[in-house]
């Protein structure tokens, strides 16, 4: 399925808050199956960027395309086409790790045995019963990213996926990327952990391409 | 052409101005020199002639409103945020001289400020606490594209809030009607020289609110590029 | 249908794990009854059964607002609505399993709240007809829930939210509790309005109507930034 759009293209992106100025024309392109690190301190815009790209947040000036759909328009399109790992775990600590896993099946229009998969690939499927609140920091970091995997998505954008993890939870996540075929979008603080991966760095600073 | 201003074309705001200075004179000598008093209720009924067109100018107000927050939903333009916002606000003051002078009516043929069993009072009353909310919404949001969705949202449920309003305390309070009823299915209730000072009234109050909004209207935008040239001379320090 | 399934479902577990809402809007029913029945009653409650009525609806509003503040309240504290709105289920699915949640809550409390009333308040006087009663009860709670929700998806991000939730919900309860009010005390005899029992609740199933058509509709411009 190889088609000629670029997985993601950033046409002079904007986006404020309020009236602050996030992201200042941003213009990026993203190929397909491509691996891009987004670098730069903190409010450089990074998670805007990424939140924009999941169809969580609408641009405010340019044009935003996701494998070939324009953002905000066709937002429904790209939606199962991204897999989105937030600051937030964006689970409920009231739930189950399961639980958890099978709403966002439902919510995801995915089979509800996807769950036990995706556990079992981030190394949580003994913890399956456990609530989410029980589980530590780096856990919850874990079952964060068997939620954003769960529906098998084409373009994975993580924001800061490194964060909380162990060596075991590392090392998960380093074999979870290799064997992803599609693209990823990655904002790090740590862009040497990455260098295996064969990575293309953009950096951002300020709300614009450094 | 020219009026009151020096270029060749007057602007919008001017022409109403202008338009309203003239029917709001007219509807004054109207209703103290014109009209014939009223037999049953005297004098008084005169105060009428500015009462019922205030009321239906708050209603088109808001109306206005809902109709902009509509469209700044589907097409996301920030002038169309400020064209439901300041119809908004003027419905506010308008909706007050509602109260203000059907109080004072209330007063003078009824004998109190207030008369809970009138249903457009009472109705007046709860569109005036919807304002008070929506304003409230509206300052607990920072300025920008969220400030405006919710304030479009909220004024459009007003388009649900306001007919049930009107229909729902006249059902509860059917038994009691003493409001003067102005319309009714046959038209207008009023011999024709009345009618005739209630148009030109409903004329001049109509073309007095949109002159206000034509001129706050103006006055925003001035803000608004106020603020930006300030933010660029602040990113320029 | 799914999506709105499996909202629900979390809705109610939560609430049956945490036991948050339920057991203080209770706790909040029965207070405010006490509250009437020795602030304005006395031995017997001046107005007696009509007054009582008109009282239990504006305990009604009163609860109704514990469970609406607490509104998507695990979303916002742990940023969850990321997570669901990057999802492509419909918006409009969250806001109706919402609604279904606060509707089955009020229910629930008028169950346990509706005797204690009679217990109160009725048992001396002549009651008003319990069939409209619940009737009415339901489709008010219907139409609390399905509106509630709404704005308590417009006060997630909003300043002051528990302060503003009241504000902006009580003027759309005037309608409501007037109609319903009405309605009810009409059903003790002798009947003191003509409105009819089904013109009642037939305003009633009309408000549901347009709060529920226009909280499917504009829910989705409220959670989206």
């Amino acid at each position: 399925m190889s088609s000629p759009d670029p997985a993601i293209r950033c046409d002079a992106v904007s986006r404020r808050y309020g009236e602050r100025l996030a992201l200042d024309r941003v213009t990026l392109r993203v190929d397909d199956g491509e691996r891009v690190l987004l670098t730069g301190g903190n409010g450089a815009g990074k998670t805007t960027l990424l939140r924009m790209l999941a169809t969580v947040l609408r641009p405010h000036g340019g044009a935003l395309h996701v494998a070939g759909h324009p953002l905000p328009r066709e937002a429904r399109r790209v939606r199962p086409l991204v897999g989105y790992l937030g600051h937030e775990p964006l689970v409920y600590p009231g739930l189950t790790a399961g639980e958890n896993l099978e709403l966002y099946a439902a919510l995801q229009a995915v089979p509800a045995d996807r769950a036990g998969a995706a556990l079992e690939l981030v190394g949580l499927d003994r913890r399956r019963g456990d609530l989410a609140s029980d589980l530590s920091r780096g856990m919850r970091q874990r079952l964060a990213l068997a939620r954003a995997v769960l529906h098998r998505p084409r373009i994975l954008l993580l924001d800061e996926p490194t964060t909380g993890l162990d060596d075991d939870g590392r090392e998960r996540l380093r074999g979870l990327l290799a064997a992803h075929d599609g693209t990823a979008v990655i904002s790090t603080h740590e862009p040497e952990w990455f260098h295996t991966l064969g990575v293309r760095r953009v950096a951002l600073a300020e709300g614009r391409i450094a | 052409m020219v009026i009151g201003s020096r270029r060749a074309r007057p602007d919008g705001a001017t022409v109403a101005a202008t338009a309203t200075a003239v029917l709001m004179a007219l509807a004054l000598a109207m209703i103290f020199f014109y009209v014939p008093t009223d037999v049953d209720q005297g004098y008084s009924q005169r105060i009428f002639y500015f009462h019922v067109p205030i009321a239906m100018t708050t209603y088109t107000l808001f109306a206005w409103s809902a109709v902009n927050a509509a469209r700044y939903l589907w097409r996301r333009d920030p002038s169309l945020d400020l064209k439901s916002y300041v119809p908004m606000h003027l419905g506010v003051i308008f909706g007050s001289l509602t109260l203000a002078t059907g109080s004072l009516w209330a007063k003078i043929s009824w004998g109190h400020w207030w008369f809970w069993g009138d249903t457009q009072l009472t109705t007046f009353l709860i569109i005036f606490l919807f304002n008070c909310a929506y304003f409230m919404l509206r300052f607990s949001v920072e300025p920008g594209e969220r400030r405006a969705t919710y304030s479009a949202v909220y004024a459009l449920l007003g388009v649900g809030l306001i007919p049930l309003s009107v229909l729902g305390v006249r059902f509860a309070q059917r038994n009691e009607l003493i409001h003067p009823i102005t319309f009714n299915s046959n038209g207008a209730n009023m011999d024709g020289s009345m009618f005739l000072t209630f148009l030109v009234a409903l004329a001049a109050m109509l073309s007095l609110a949109v002159t206000m909004y034509l001129v706050e209207l103006r006055g925003k935008r001035i803000d608004d590029r106020i603020r930006a040239i300030r933010r660029l001379a602040e990113a320029r320090a | 249908m799914r999506a709105y399934r499996a909202l629900l479902r979390k809705d109610l577990l939560l609430e049956w794990r945490g036991r948050e809402l339920v057991p203080a809007m209770l706790a909040f029913v029965l207070g405010a009854m006490v509250l009437v029945r020795f602030g304005l009653g006395g031995e017997t409650l001046a107005g007696g059964t009509r007054a009582a009525t008109g009282l239990l609806w504006v305990i009604v509003v009163f609860t109704s607002m514990l469970a609406l503040v607490r509104s998507f309240a695990q979303e916002r504290e742990h940023g969850i609505w990321d997570g669901l709105l990057s999802t492509p289920a419909d918006r409009s699915a969250i806001w109706a399993a919402r609604a279904t949640a606060t509707f089955l809550f009020l229910a629930v409390t008028q169950a346990v709240a509706l005797p204690l009333f009679w217990l109160f308040f009725l048992q001396e006087g002549r009651s008003p007809s319990l069939g409209v009663l619940v009737a009415a009860l339901l489709l008010a709670d219907l139409g609390v829930a399905m509106l509630g929700s709404l704005l308590a998806g417009l006060a997630t991000h909003v300043r002051a939210r528990e302060v503003l939730l009241p504000v902006m919900f009580l003027p759309f309860m005037l309608p409501l509790v007037t109609v319903a009010v009405r309605l009810t005390v009409d059903t003790i005899s002798p009947q003191t309005s003509g409105l009819h029992t089904s013109q009642g609740l037939g305003f009633l199933a009309l408000y549901d109507t347009i709060f529920g058509l226009l909280g499917w509709a504009l829910f989705e411009y409220v959670v989206e930034d």
